[in-house]
């Protein structure tokens, strides 16, 4: 290939789409250690950008000052160029094109000063009520996406993300003398005002969270092994994520994900229900709500698995025209130097109708997994994912806590042995989901009961 | 407007604003990418970044900000709500700006004309593909990249420091994973960055080929049918997990949290005696700039398992009353060792060849469990099959004492120098 006048002069191809961003990325963190604010950054990464479809290539350009017409010209140079590889299908890419505006309206902004006035409150409750502790470190979040979106399919659509998030991490010494930490955050649609992270609404959960630091001193290494594990519904979303969630987006499916042959087979038990939500879920808006995706296209709900049964694949318009079905709206760019790829959106599975004590009482000999660090997919559908906080289950009943481990297996396998489904739901959207771009998804589920392995002794 | 300028007309306004102290970095990137999926050339980008990151203090109180564009009027707004963010911050006497340095850093291809870059990068790309192709059919390359970048950065701040800094690279990456009847591999990846990508095939840098070809060989992994006590011979991407682990522990967040275990241990033996770690701060793609706009010099961390310092930034060192230790963000080597792979792997009786690790965040206490991915079974010296579900559980620490040999090679990928690692006493399971 030879990029440049050669190519342009070769290239004749059709242009079968365009699609231009306007992107605004608002990001704000504040961390506190033991009452120094060791972190305060704003920052704001705005651009537009332009992409091509065209000849089967895609061109993209980008820029915070060039306008759309010069990175229209960009763009279409690149795609021209990329004609040289040889010539491609270029058959208009379907989905539909979505026209309107969305905007969260939330709570008037705090002020730098109340966010650190409500950390130093926490700060000296911590130190006050649990002078043992050796560190507090609590962190804000506020992350916000403004995005404009039209195409030459006649999209036209305004659409805005926003989430904040509170964390905390209480950190002491074990019985031999080592650093120990446990950790718990809150999320929210919407903007730090929106989130509740006063002195009022945290201490009891701080109480909480230090009962478990304090058994977590005493922690016994797990088990090594395949058991039965109670998933607490903080965990439910990160199982559905990693687990099945990426193998079913499908860049993934056409690049040889296992999930590719199994559609309309069974890959969970008859309890398990799983969903990429695009705007609402269960009847509410959703954390995060895709109303419309970045390349215009109406998103509509992905309904994964259906009582046990994989159904259907997350997709952008190229990927579904390569699988042959209707885009879901699931293509999603992070910053305005990024292009659009296929992501998850609000991926849950759905509530039983057990109790997690009863879930509990349930288990002979086994874990109950409160809490959970990163996870990571993988094409064979075996996940993983770190547990921060985990009990040992003895005759029903919670006993000794683990330290950190590792939970994984097969997804697979792991879902077909869910033999119980709580009848509540929780809703995260704290984390970033990272596939060469990272991203703001949500993520939700009940209390799981299944069998998986743990890393341990 | 130009970084330099750029830098010169933030600081000036922050001074106008009334900061008692301030730090400007304005930054310009450009890059050029051309993009392969599903084994396939798809996108060529271009794209321009122009970033301005500004610290500002004042009566004690700190706060920063970071945006795009070059245009006055937001410029002024901007330091103004800085001002009012730092003035409603707590005070804090350890906040404080560099001072008196002074430094001019150029790296990489700066003089190349886009053209050549351009063919360069399709080179590359057509490589890639043609080596799939040819050795790894049933690999699939579910993203690769080939991109080149320039970045000018100008670093002023009040107390008189200014770096000016032009670099460029080349990038080179490959995601996937293989498919052969039915079956996957896991999906792994390789890449790097480099000053000069002509002059060898694109396949042979960073160990892209030996990924690709290691994937056609784990489409029919194997479960472990027993728990064992064994070693790992790591690879350097699997040392990279190690090496994270151990920079987090000499870095701000743990040592002002009191959570490193490192922290009391400078001038003992934390590690083998056979791990050496040097930086280098002016690898492709690095900046040998600590991000409180101080230059980056060379610093041995490990000297035959000896730590030798700590690495807090000017903020952490106040705070904690540790000396200082200006870093960059990448640009680590872990010297070689004697022994080649092939002796190492003859040397290990029961345990695994570890691709890559996939686990949750260690414990404060640096106590694991991870997924071996891309890893295969070695057994009495040789290599078995392919690993399937396969964890193996150890603390990290402990890890970098029992590191038992060091292998010749090494893998460069330009932030980082890594060799294979020969560790013992993990438990699989």
């Amino acid at each position: 290939m030879a990029p440049g006048d050669s190519a342009l002069e070769r290239g004749n191809a059709l242009i079968t789409y365009t699609e231009t961003r306007q992107h605004a990325l608002d990001k704000l963190r504040m961390v506190m250690i033991d009452g120094h604010l060791a972190t305060h950054q704003h920052s704001v990464d705005a651009g537009r950008s332009v992409r091509v479809h065209e000849g089967g290539y895609w061109g993209f350009a980008s820029s915070p000052t060039a306008d759309a017409p010069e990175l229209e010209r960009r763009a279409r140079v690149h795609a021209k160029a990329m004609t040289a590889f040889g010539a491609r299908s270029a058959l208009p890419l379907p989905g539909g094109a979505y026209r309107g505006e969305h905007r969260f309206e939330g709570r008037p902004v705090l002020s730098a000063r109340e966010c650190t006035d409500r950390l130093s409150a926490l700060q000296a409750h911590c130190r006050s009520r649990f002078p043992g502790l050796r560190s507090t470190r609590l962190m804000l979040q506020q992350e916000q996406h403004f995005k404009h979106v039209t195409t030459s399919q006649g999209a036209d659509a305004s659409m805005s993300i926003q989430r904040a998030v509170f964390g905390m991490v209480l950190l002491a010494e074990d019985e031999r003398g080592l650093p120990i930490e446990v950790y718990k955050h809150f999320s929210c649609r919407g903007g730090l005002a929106d989130l509740d992270f006063s002195l009022e609404k945290l201490a009891p959960y701080i109480d909480e969270l230090h009962h478990h630091l304090q058994a977590k001193r005493h922690a016994v290494p797990a088990r090594g092994g395949l058991h039965t594990v109670v998933l607490a519904p903080d965990l439910a979303g990160m199982l559905a994520h990693e687990a099945m969630g990426h193998p079913c987006e499908a860049d993934l499916v056409l690049g040889g994900a296992v999930t590719a042959d199994l559609v309309g087979r069974r890959v969970a038990s008859d309890l398990v229900t799983m969903v990429d939500f695009a705007h609402h879920a269960l009847g509410q808006e959703a954390m995060v709500p895709v109303y419309a995706d970045d390349e215009g296209t109406p998103a509509r709900d992905a309904v994964l698995i259906e009582r046990g049964m994989l159904k259907d694949f997350m997709s952008s318009r190229e990927t579904a025209q390569a699988l042959g079905t209707e885009p879901t709206g699931s293509a999603r760019a992070y910053g305005p130097h990024d292009e659009p790829l296929v992501r998850m959106r609000n991926t849950a599975i759905l509530p039983g109708t057990d109790q997690l004590e009863n879930m509990i009482a349930g288990v002979e000999d086994g874990y109950l997994l409160l809490s959970t660090s990163n996870g990571q997919a993988d094409s064979t559908t075996e996940f993983m994912f770190g547990i921060s906080l985990g009990y040992e289950i003895r005759n029903g009943k919670r006993a000794r806590a683990i330290r950190d481990t590792t939970l994984s297996g097969n997804a697979i396998q792991a879902l077909q042995t869910v033999d119980a489904v709580s009848d509540d739901m929780h809703w995260d959207c704290a984390g970033y989901c990272g596939k060469k771009q990272p991203m703001v998804v949500s993520m939700g589920g009940p209390a799981l009961r299944a069998r998986a392995h743990l890393g341990g002794e | 407007m130009r970084p330099a300028e750029l830098a010169q007309r933030a600081l000036q306004l922050m001074r106008a604003q009334g900061f008692d102290a301030a730090q400007v970095d304005a930054v310009q990137r450009q890059q050029t990418e051309l993009n392969v999926a599903l084994n396939q050339p798809s996108l060529l980008r271009s794209t321009e970044q122009i970033r301005l990151v500004l610290v500002g203090l004042v009566d004690g109180r700190r706060a920063s900000t970071e945006f795009s564009g070059l245009e006055d009027e937001p410029l002024r707004e901007a330091v103004a709500a800085l001002h009012d963010e730092a003035c409603n911050s707590p005070q804090d006497e350890a906040y404080a700006v560099s001072s008196g340095q002074q430094g001019v850093i150029a790296q990489g291809p700066l003089e190349i004309e886009e053209a050549e870059v351009s063919v360069q990068l399709a080179e590359a790309v057509t490589d890639l593909l043609a080596f799939r192709a040819e050795h790894t059919p049933t690999m699939m390359m579910q993203e690769g990249a080939a991109s080149f970048t320039r970045l000018q950065q100008h670093t002023l701040t009040t107390g008189g420091s200014e770096i000016a800094a032009q670099l460029a690279w080349y990038e080179l990456s490959a995601v996937g994973n293989a498919r052969e009847g039915g079956r996957s591999s896991s999906f792994n990846y390789a890449g790097g960055s480099t000053h000069a990508l002509a002059g060898q095939p694109a396949h042979t840098w960073f160990g892209i080929d030996a990924m690709m070809q290691t994937l056609t060989r784990q489409t029919d992994p194997q479960k472990l049918q027993e728990k064992f006590v064994g070693e790992v011979l790591l690879t350097p991407q699997a040392v990279g997990s190690l090496l994270e682990w151990l920079l987090a522990q000499v870095g701000d967040a743990q040592l002002i949290a009191g959570s490193s275990v490192m922290r009391d241990r400078v001038g003992q033996a934390v590690a083998s005696p056979l791990l050496n770690l040097r930086s280098r701060f002016d690898g492709p793609g690095v900046l040998g700039v600590s991000a409180d706009a101080f230059l980056a010099r060379p610093v041995e961390l490990l000297q035959q398992g000896r730590l030798t310092g700590l690495l807090p930034t000017l903020y952490g060192s106040r705070k904690t009353g540790l000396p200082h230790g200006p870093a960059a963000a990448s640009g680590w080597v872990l010297a070689a060792g004697t022994p080649t792979l092939d002796e190492m792997i003859g040397a290990v009786r029961r345990g695994a060849l570890v691709g890559r690790l996939s686990m949750g965040v260690p414990a404060a206490n640096g106590d694991f469990s991870g997924v071996i991915k891309n890893s295969f079974a070695i057994q009495d010296g040789a290599i078995g099959p392919a690993l399937a579900e396969t964890m193996v559980t150890g603390n990290m620490a402990q890890m970098l004492r029992d590191v038992i040999a060091v292998s010749r090679e090494q893998l460069d990928t330009g932030d980082h120098c890594l060799p294979w690692l020969r560790v013992g006493g993990l438990r699989f399971s």
